[in-house]
């Protein structure tokens, strides 16, 4: 079985794997880190969000063999300047229900407020249309991405 | 597992390490250097440690509802703690902690004295303990912020300080409740408890369980409903690298599969176990299966429905006031309506799961379950196990929905971790989670109004027929359970009313969604009403409100009653917010509805835009709410906003469609739910009593789909009948 060497949350890891293991797994059950969620394993839900070299993809249709050399961030390795201000914003309304699809959803909004600082709604909703809320949380994604962007323009 | 619990002693030290702990009205004291501090439990929900940290017990199964968060609040309100020095734990499955399930709305009903009374008996003997130390009478003592203070001199005593006294009085027996207006915590926004978990990734999900040694685990059920196992050739399965096992899962082995949620058998199928998640995946792919189907009905839809429509002549009354056949044919003017609601899906993001510890006399389970005594039920029926063997860990549930009080993946869970010997960690697949659900029924329902020469409604008759998920599958020996139930609105508001309901078999696998029947009955209700003020030329609040009548109790069966006036209420109450009778833009319209569900009242107002092209988009939604005392303004809100998206979801996309037995739904491309462009503003209102809280959790729904149905009627003059309303497009 052939093995990769992999940089996730600033770390460097090796693991051993079929080519076709997708990383949402890797992640998963090769190395424990269970903040990325699965949920429809075909792209289509956004739960399993990771950053790769600092764009939003799906772990769960990314396999292990396409994994370049490039950084992984998951949901428990993003610290940086707006992860801080969305993570607040969601805290200050109570964003989540269940919780499970949030991973995806907050790193979903990081990503975009990395390229896009200042979003209209209309951006918002776009960027974060490939990301399901089971509960019915929308409104507060809203509300929190803009929240988050004012508070780091100010 | 079920501890016995001594009903005579009340306050125990525990220490905070293993060991230390003795039992006894009088408590031993012992100050043991490894220990941080001291800790009392004062019931099984609370516990006092000597440097003033309060842990709260969540007893129930958090699913998405806030209940980790609320139930302890009610605690630390009754019992005047400080909520920032408090510590949430969540429990395991055990008896001593009662009611511990999730569904039909019914946690804050069920537990609001529970909490109250364990946190008043604390909060009492910690008055009666500085009392004495302060040299106060007891009414003048008050507990707020972990500490038990005499206002009018200002002195107090923190909880910590009083502990080692308290722990050698016995509990009061009558417990006084603190007044509603000197609430400090019941009332407050507060975020969830795991809010910080939530955020980095740590929160445990059901999924995200490990335990030591443990191997991974997938199924392929027979899509068939209700088929058998079959044979299979597990060679090019097994040659997946990773792959351990493939196991069958035969339910004849365990009884058979049964109905409902306590008979928690599962369906037949094929379980691959493997070392990671991906390769019991990828080799389940690999199964070549030829499914014996000979003991399903293989039905389509179209059949299903037909049949429903034919039943709907052959019927059981299950209520009748008045004389409604003769009312009808002395009515100045009949109405009659059909309507169609279809099977749907629960879809949790969270899938399906279970991790299973079970070796030879001790079965360990972390289970993500709304129901965890059925799961214990289910694993003495097919194990044989006594309760003292069986240990059951509540994570957190990535949604629920009623999905998950059926508890067959479990099932599954157990035997193959048995098989195996050692722990599994199962993950269905969001194709299984899909095809093997345990659907909303569907259903027809024929509605007749005879009317008087003024328009008001003499005789109402609601027909329902259709599979009921209370004979799901269908087995011909089981006793038919109505889908309507005898206090059905509007029962009690009409002299002449008829509910009649017509049973018929089907293989397919139904069961509680959220607002479980009251999800359709309501949507037919609430429909019809509307028509009948279009065809009266009235305003359709107006109508209902005329219909509602005077504000009064409203007798409807033995110990259940309707307030019309509080329904009326939230009625008037969301008319005013929605600036209802102002005028839109062309193409738009205002729809109404309003219900109680679980002892709450929810009256809503959508306002829709529907284009050129006859595209719906939801623009806006007006929602008044009484539930009587919200314990958490934030995460009531967010049952009302979730409750009405799910109803609107449902209403636009929502459907199961049957084909040779199999349903044909897999994943969120053909079972579709709302993405965030599409999410409408929600505004949400408390009404603000002093009354008892009820439910929340579904009281929402009901309302959400006959609102958006009048809507679109008011929009354009089209009638919705028949959901889901839009057929969902594939991409």
């Amino acid at each position: 079985m052939p093995t990769y060497q992999l940089t996730i949350n600033s770390n460097k890891v090796t693991v051993e794997a079929d080519p076709d293991t997708p990383l949402l797994w890797i992640l998963r059950d090769h190395l424990g880190l269970t903040g990325t969620k699965y949920s429809c394993g075909v792209g289509i839900c956004g739960s399993c969000t990771v950053h790769y070299n600092g764009n939003a993809v799906r772990a769960c249709s990314f396999p292990i063999a396409n994994v370049e050399e490039g950084e992984i961030l998951t949901i428990e390795g993003i610290s940086e300047k707006n992860s801080t201000a969305l993570r607040a914003a969601w805290k200050a309304l109570d964003v989540p229900q269940c919780g499970y699809c949030h991973s995806g959803q907050i790193m979903s909004a990081t990503a975009l407020l990395a390229k896009n600082p200042k979003p209209s709604k209309a951006e918002i909703n776009t960027a974060m249309s490939g990301n399901i809320c089971r509960c019915g949380t929308y409104s507060r994604i809203q509300r929190a991405i803009e929240l988050a962007a004012n508070n780091l323009d100010g | 597992m079920k501890k016995e619990l001594d009903r005579r002693t009340f306050i125990k030290l525990t220490g905070t390490a293993s060991g230390a702990l003795l039992v006894g009205t009088h408590i031993w004291s012992c100050k043991d250097e490894k220990l941080p501090a001291e800790q009392y439990e004062f019931s099984p929900l609370i516990k006092i440690d000597s440097e003033g940290w309060i842990t709260l017990i969540a007893k129930n199964p958090e699913i998405g509802q806030g209940i980790k968060t609320s139930l302890p609040m009610i605690l630390a309100e009754e019992l005047g703690a400080d909520w920032n020095k408090v510590k949430v734990e969540q429990a395991d499955f055990d008896e001593k902690y009662e009611e511990q399930w999730a569904g039909g709305s019914f946690a804050i009903i069920l537990n609001w004295d529970l909490m109250r009374t364990a946190a008043a008996k604390a909060r009492q003997v910690l008055i009666e303990v500085a009392s004495k130390r302060l040299n106060k009478p007891i009414n003048e003592l008050i507990a707020r912020n972990s500490r038990i203070e005499h206002p009018q001199s200002g002195e107090g005593i923190p909880f910590a300080e009083l502990l080692q006294e308290a722990s050698k009085l016995s509990a009061p027996e009558e417990v006084e409740f603190k007044s509603v207006d000197s609430y400090e915590i019941i009332g407050k926004k507060t975020p969830q408890v795991d809010m910080d978990e939530l955020l980095n990734g740590k929160a445990i999900f059901g999924l995200d369980v490990q335990v030591p040694d443990m191997c991974y685990a997938t199924v392929l059920k027979n899509p068939v409903h209700n088929g058998g196992v079959g044979k299979f050739d597990g060679a090019a399965a097994r040659s997946v690298s990773g792959v351990l096992d493939v196991v069958e899962l035969n339910n004849q082995e365990y009884g058979g599969r049964l109905i409902g949620p306590n008979s928690p058998n599962f369906v037949n199928g094929i379980a691959v176990i493997a070392n990671n998640t991906w390769a019991a995946f990828k080799a389940a792919k690999l199964l070549n299966v030829k499914w014996d189907n000979s003991t399903s009905r293989r039905e389509n839809t179209e059949q299903i429905f037909q049949r429903f429509h034919q039943q709907l002549a052959d019927t059981t009354i299950e209520r009748s006031d008045g004389n409604t056949e003769r009312a009808i044919r002395n009515a100045t003017t009949t109405f009659e309506a059909i309507y169609e609601l279809p099977f749907l899906a629960h879809v949790p993001m969270e899938p399906m799961n279970c991790t299973v510890d079970f070796r030879t006399d001790h079965c360990e389970v972390w289970a993500p379950t709304q129901n965890p005594k059925a799961l214990e039920e289910g694993l003495i029926r097919l194990f044989k196990l006594s309760p003292e063997q069986i240990t059951i860990h509540l994570p957190r549930i990535g949604g629920a929905f009623g999905r998950r009080y059926y508890v067959d993946y479990a099932m599954d869970a157990a035997i193959l971790s048995k098989k195996m010997g050692r722990p599994v960690k199962l993950c269905w697949t969001r194709e299984e989670d899909i095809k093997h659900d345990w659907y909303r029924p569907a259903s027809v329902h024929k509605m007749v109004a005879g009317l008087d020469g003024e328009g008001k409604v003499t005789a109402w008759k609601h027909v329902l027929a259709n599979a009921s998920r209370k004979t799901s599958l269908g087995r011909e020996g089981n006793p038919a359970g109505t889908e309507i139930d005898e206090y059905e609105f509007p029962a009690g508001f009409v002299p002449n009313l008829q509910l009649e309901y017509g049973h018929v078999l089907s293989d397919v696998p139904l069961g509680q969604w959220r607002a479980v029947g009251h999800s359709a009955t309501a949507f037919s209700a609430l429909c019809f009403l509307d028509e009948l003020a279009v065809l009266n030329q009235a305003d359709p609040i107006a109508y209902f409100l005329d219909f509602l009548g005077e504000p009064r109790m409203v007798p409807v069966v033995d110990d259940y009653e309707y307030d019309a006036s509080r329904l009326i209420a939230v009625v008037e109450k969301v008319r005013d917010n929605s600036n209802w009778g102002s005028s839109l833009p062309k193409g738009w319209g205002r729809g109404f509805a309003a219900s109680k569900h679980s002892g709450s009242f929810v009256a809503e107002v959508v306002t829709v835009a529907v284009d050129t092209n006859e595209k719906i988009r939801v623009v806006s939604v007006d929602a008044v709410v009484d539930c009587g005392i919200v314990v958490n303004p934030s995460g009531a809100a967010a049952q009302v906003e979730g409750g009405i998206l799910e109803g609107l979801c449902a209403a636009l996309y929502g459907e199961i469609t049957i084909k040779d037995g199999v349903s044909e739904q897999s994943n969120f491309n053909d079972y579709r739910w709302m993405r965030m462009e599409e999410s409408p503003e929600i505004k949400v209102e408390f009404i603000a009593n002093e009354l008892p809280p009820r439910g929340l959790g579904e009281p929402p729904l009901p309302p959400a789909a006959p609102a958006l149905a009048n809507a679109i009627f008011a929009a354009t003059g089209r009638r919705i009948r028949k959901l889901p309303i839009n057929k969902p497009a594939l991409p």
